[in-house]
C-alpha cells in the first residue's frame, strides 16, 4: 500500500486543474540539493515510494532524504467492462499534484556528485521532466 | 570583504506587471532603490551585468542617480518560479561606514568526527544575521565542523564574526547538528503502518445516529 492520508473530510474529490506555477515548495528548505519539476503532473504514491526507495538503495545509509510532496488527492476509476452511470466510481489511487517549479525530493549530508547521481535515479522513476537545484544562500 | 563596482541604473517610468513583463523580455531587470529617508525611485538595470556581478560575490554597487552618486545595497531579490532568473531586486542606499543588518552564508569547514562514528551534519540553519559596516560584510562564515562528536551541535553564538560585527541572531539558535544516521524504513514497514483505506471523518459519528432513529 503506497503512501495516503490517515484521515479525510471526504473520499472522493473532482478532479480539478491545475494550472500556473508552483509559488510554494518551490525552493530547496531542508537539504542541499533537491529535484525539481518542469511539469505539471499527477504523481502517485506509488511513484513517490519509488522514487523513495530508489535514493535511499543508492545512498546506502549515508545522508538524508526529504519528501517534499505527498499523495493528498484522491482519483476513482471504475472496473473493467463496466456500463457508464451508477455514480462515481470508488477510490482507485492517492496522488499528489505538482506544478512546474515544485520540489518533489531533497537530500543533505552527502557530496554533490552522490546527491546528483540520487536524484538522477530519482528523476528516472517520475512521470515528469525534472532538473537539479541546489540550496540557494538568501541574501 | 566587501567589493564595490559600477552599475547602471536607469530610471524607469513602465510599472505594473505587463509593462515590467515587457521590460524584462527587453533584458531589463525592474528595481527599487530606498532608504536614507529618501523618496523611493523605480529604476531598470541590466539583468545580465546584476547577475554577473552577484556571481562574482558582489553585494555593494556604486551608481549615478539623477546626475548624484550614490552607494547601494542589495537587500532582496525575487525569482521566477523555478528560481533561475531574477525578476526583481530592492536596493539600499548605505554609507560605506554604515553599520547595517545583512543575513551572511555559512560555510562548513572540514570533516566532523561524528561522521567517523555513523553520524551526519544536519545543516538546520544556512544563514546568519549579523550587523556590520557596510565596507566589511563578509561573503560567507566559516564555521569549523573537525570538532563536532555525535550528538553535539554549534550554535550561532559558537560562529567567529570578523572584529567590528555583531550577532543579530538570536546566540542560543542551533546551526549545526550531528546526529547519528537512522536506517530509512523499508516498503514493507511502511506498509505495516499505513492504514488500508483512510479514515472518514464524521463517518463513525453518524452510524450510531442511524441506529437511533
Amino acid at each position: 500500500m503506497a503512501l495516503m492520508p490517515k484521515r479525510v473530510k471526504y473520499r472522493k474529490q473532482q478532479r480539478g486543474r491545475m494550472r500556473g506555477n508552483a509559488c510554494r515548495k518551490n525552493f530547496v528548505a531542508f537539504g542541499e540539493y533537491g529535484l525539481q519539476t518542469l511539469e505539471s503532473h499527477w504523481i502517485t504514491g506509488r511513484q513517490i515510494e519509488a522514487g523513495r526507495v530508489a535514493a535511499t538503495h543508492f545512498l546506502r545509509r549515508e545522508g538524508k532524504v526529504y519528501i517534499r510532496i505527498f499523495p493528498d488527492h484522491s482519483y476513482s476509476a471504475k472496473p473493467l467492462e463496466t456500463r457508464m452511470g451508477k455514480g462515481k466510481a470508488e477510490v482507485a489511487g492517492w496522488v499528489a499534484r505538482v506544478k512546474p517549479g515544485t520540489v518533489l525530493f531533497e537530500i543533505s549530508g552527502v557530496p554533490e556528485e552522490t546527491a546528483k547521481t540520487a536524484l538522477l535515479r530519482v528523476a528516472h522513476k517520475m512521470p515528469v521532466r525534472c532538473r537539479l537545484v541546489t540550496r540557494r544562500h538568501s541574501l | 570583504m566587501t567589493q564595490t563596482m559600477f552599475l547602471e541604473v536607469k530610471p524607469r517610468e513602465e510599472v505594473g506587471s505587463r509593462r515590467v513583463a515587457r521590460l524584462r523580455r527587453k533584458g531589463q531587470l525592474p528595481a527599487v532603490v530606498y532608504g536614507h529617508g529618501q523618496e523611493s525611485v523605480n529604476v531598470a538595470l541590466s539583468l545580465h551585468d546584476f547577475s554577473e556581478a552577484l556571481h562574482h560575490g558582489h553585494r555593494v554597487f556604486e551608481t549615478t542617480l539623477d546626475g548624484q552618486k550614490a552607494t547601494l545595497l542589495v537587500r532582496d531579490l525575487q525569482y521566477d518560479h523555478l528560481g533561475k532568473t531574477i525578476i526583481h531586486a530592492d536596493l539600499m542606499r548605505v554609507n560605506l561606514s554604515e553599520m547595517v543588518r545583512v543575513v551572511v552564508p555559512i560555510e562548513q569547514k572540514g570533516t566532523s568526527k561524528g561522521s567517523h562514528f555513523g553520524g551526519m551534519i544536519d545543516e538546520i540553519l544556512d544563514h546568519v544575521e549579523i550587523e556590520c559596516r557596510v565596507s566589511e560584510i563578509p561573503d560567507v562564515l566559516p564555521v569549523s565542523v573537525k570538532d563536532l562528536d555525535v550528538g553535539e551541535s554549534i550554535r550561532a553564538g559558537d560562529i567567529s564574526l570578523p572584529p567590528n560585527a555583531r550577532l543579530v541572531t538570536d546566540p542560543e539558535t542551533v546551526v549545526l547538528h550531528c546526529h547519528p544516521i537512522s536506517k530509512a524504513k523499508t516498503t514493507e514497514e511502511l506498509e505495516e503502518e499505513m492504514p488500508a483505506a483512510p479514515e472518514v471523518i464524521g463517518e463513525e459519528a453518524e452510524g450510531p445516529e442511524d441506529t437511533a432513529d
